[in-house]
């Protein structure tokens, strides 16, 4: 049946005709390695296209786009998992691809060509993933690439030029993005794809370089044989791949990008040799990131011209062969000795970890809240009532929190303001959870329990309670509280808008939004405590209207809250 | 070295099970994550009533008056943004208490529906479908009247519920 049609297609299309092409040697395992490179091309291509349809490369949307993908799109965390460690995958391929043809001598006359193209797909493909890691813009992606384009900037002459023209102008930003985005989905793709069909063709003019043992062996068919072994190489490498990415939950995703905050910044780990060479280089750090690549590369692309001897024993090439195995080595030593001194230095294994957690608030909130369209960085302001409570923590706990030492003020705490706090309040003002801390208490202007009938007390309270704006307030109760309010308290207080008490604050509006609004402002207001009786602060030079506005907001919700409620709203 | 044609067989379907099964395998959560969206609300705009101000800023009788619907909170895929533009609504107060609301969008294929002053009556710009003051149709392609949403005082503030609905049909269908 494959038979009839491969022969369909080949009548069809001429694809196939002429001699079965066969192989040098036989078929070997040796050989799949480039074709295993080609399958995670495609599967580089196939999941990439279905990312490129939910990224969105702008410094306000990339980081929530892809933590979309990673936790909320339905399998988004493994195409994204295959994607990134598909790119890792293709590294070690190319390097194994690398390795093979040079212990072969594939690099020889005729096929110089072939191997300086294979070089500098090598380069291509780890600039790919350098343009790759910065558009998920989170802390990892952006530090590595803030170091890479440091380097490069260390280019004499034209490096502030490289610079600029990498990120797009002086500073990063969409520009940087969609820039990067261009070279990782369109430049690259095209140019890579471009190149290895003519490494391909010169690939296949030359056939495959068997073994010296083997060169004497007769050629065989390529198909079934060889295509079976890089069908099952193929599968082998999926398969590791897929239980990699399972195994990790996809890739990584670090907090959004934060230019104010300190990151231990590595890069991918295909060049931790080169981090660690930078390490170790000290002060000629930028000679050797810049260097080191140069000298690998002028290495592997003099091998043809530094070895012409025809032979491709390996006894006849000691050197070259020392020289390359070597380098390899090294490379691979470097990257062993970077990883493993992280992985032993136990303060950075602290700091990587508090990084994760705030990763992982970071798409949690997101998942939660959305991102809010003003950036990534703001998921962590969508928790309700942020900003208010992140205020209460640093400005008003210190003297108005139950647990607090220092605590000057009354206690601020859900429920603060409605009828069982104003009943505590009239029944002693100076108790400990209300005055009970202020100088004022300890004074004779202090206020007195306020001691009448309990249907009296009752309806003064509700007076006030009806002055929060609560829509619960019992009106006849409160229309009665006026008449003891008038009769009792107006020797000190008034309840009129914008006058004075004459000895004590007016209590219009009492434990509404616009009174805190004012009293968090101007506590020393005539209209409030007055310039004499107040400890608290004047809050209106010191905080925007809005922020002001906020904590009001904040205060009056504690009204109706209860300590479970401020619970569920979460940690800040 | 020459095969017996049976293994040589055997080979070939070989490759191509394996070369066929990765691919499906690839293929298959690739598929899955692109579909997603298309079974998601992507888009959450509020069903709760919408504050479109006071109520005093709207004359009695008189023209009809446009107000923009503005969402406090639109999510959007994975962006949380504030204070979107929904879309708009043709207000109409025929007396002190009694206030009308009409979809600015054509029932015919979603136009912005905009008033004639010198007719008195709503025109569609792009196919030229009318209606009467009170959104019934006139003349046009438009099958139905304009849409009407619904709307109430509630301490002396417009409060809008945000609808939208399906397009070119006879009956009034929520999208």
């Amino acid at each position: 049946m494959i038979d009839k049609a491969l022969a369909f297609v080949r009548e069809r299309t001429g694809i196939g005709e002429g001699e079965a092409r066969t192989i040098a040697g036989g078929p070997s395992f040796a050989y799949v390695f480039g074709w295993v490179l080609v399958f995670l091309l495609v599967l580089e291509a196939t999941t990439g296209a279905a990312l490129a349809a939910f990224y969105s490369p702008s410094s306000t949307d990339a980081w929530a786009s892809v933590a979309y993908v990673q936790d909320q799109a339905a399998l988004g965390w493994l195409v994204r998992g295959l994607h990134h460690h598909g790119g890792s995958a293709m590294a070690i391929v190319a390097g194994l691809h690398l390795l093979q043809t040079g212990l072969y001598g594939a690099y020889k006359k005729p096929r110089e060509l072939t191997w300086w193209l294979g070089v500098i797909l090598m380069a291509l493909l780890l600039a790919w993933a350098v343009t790759g890691y910065v558009l998920r813009w989170d802390q990892a992606g952006y530090w590595a690439n803030r170091v890479e384009v440091g380097i490069a900037a260390g280019t004499p002459v034209i490096g502030q030029q490289i610079r600029a023209v990498a990120i797009g102008g002086n500073d990063y930003g969409n520009l940087t993005l969609t820039r990067f985005y261009a070279l990782h989905i369109v430049v690259l793709p095209v140019l890579i794809t471009f190149l290895i069909g003519v490494h391909i063709w010169l690939a296949r003019r030359h056939g495959t370089t068997p073994t010296v043992a083997r060169e004497t062996a007769p050629a065989e068919p390529r198909w079934p044989g060889q295509s079976l072994r890089t069908a099952l190489a193929m599968a082998a490498t999926f398969a590791a791949l897929a239980a990699y990415t399972a195994n990790q939950h996809g890739a990584d995703l670090a907090a959004p990008a934060d230019p104010s905050a300190a990151y231990d910044a590595r890069p991918l780990w295909y060049f931790r040799w080169l981090f660690e060479l930078r390490v170790l280089a000290g002060s000629w750090e930028k000679i050797a990131a810049l260097a080191a690549p140069a000298v690998v590369a002028g290495f592997l692309i003099g091998m043809p011209i530094l070895d012409r001897s025809p032979s491709r024993a390996p006894s006849t090439r000691k050197p070259i062969l020392g020289a390359f195995i070597g380098l390899l080595a090294l490379i691979a030593g470097l990257t062993v000795v970077s990883l493993t001194s992280d992985a032993n230095d136990v303060e950075l294994g602290k700091r990587l970890a508090t990084l994760e957690d705030r990763g992982d608030k970071a798409r949690a909130l997101a998942v939660a809240n959305g991102v809010p369209s003003s950036g990534g960085l703001d998921v962590f302001t969508t928790p309700p009532m942020y900003r208010a409570r992140a205020l209460f923590e640093q400005r008003c706990k210190g003297c108005h929190d139950a647990a607090s030492k220092d605590r000057k003020g009354p206690i601020i705490a859900p429920g603060h303001g409605n009828r069982a706090w104003l009943g505590g309040f009239l029944a002693a003002p100076s108790g400990d959870a209300y005055w009970g801390h202020t100088k004022l208490a300890k004074t004779d202007a202090a206020m007195k329990p306020v001691e009448l009938g309990p249907g009296e007390q009752a309806d003064l309270v509700e007076l006030l309670y009806s002055e929060t704006g609560a829509a619960d307030a019992k009106t006849d109760a409160r229309d009665r509280g006026k008449v003891t309010f008038d009769k009792a308290c107006t020797d000190c207080h008034s309840m009129e808008e914008g006058t004075p008490g004459t000895s004590a604050p007016n209590l219009f509006g009492l434990g509404s939004r616009e009174h805190y609004f004012s009293f968090v402002g101007n506590p020393k207001s005539h209209l409030h405590m007055g310039p004499d009786s107040s400890e608290m602060p004047r809050f209106d030079k010191e905080l925007t209207l809005a922020e002001r506005d906020e904590i009001a907001g904040y205060l009056v919700w504690l009204r109706t809250a209860t300590a479970a409620d401020v619970t569920a709203l979460g940690p800040l | 070295m020459v095969d017996e044609p049976d293994r040589r067989g055997f080979l070939k379907l070989a490759t191509c099970a394996v070369g066929g099964g990765v691919g499906l395998v690839v293929l298959a959560p690739v598929i899955r994550l692109v579909l997603d969206p298309a079974g998601k609300t992507t888009v959450t705009t509020p069903t709760d009533p919408i504050d479109l101000g006071n109520l005093d800023l709207i004359p009695v009788g008189g023209d009809p008056r446009k107000v923009n619907i503005v969402a406090p909170l639109v999510k959007d895929a994975w962006t949380a943004a504030r204070d979107v533009v929904l879309g708009a609504a043709w207000l109409r107060r025929t007396s002190p208490d009694k206030i009308e609301a009409l979809s600015a969008v054509c029932p015919h294929l979603g136009c912005a529906i905009g008033w004639d002053l010198t007719q008195q009556n709503f025109i569609c710009p792009c196919h030229d479908s009318r209606f009467s003051a009170a959104g019934d149709p006139l003349s046009g392609p438009s099958k139905r009247g304009m849409d009407p949403l619904p709307i109430a005082v509630k301490d002396g503030r417009l409060q809008l519920v945000w609808k939208q609905f399906k397009a070119d049909t006879a009956a009034r269908e929520e999208a």
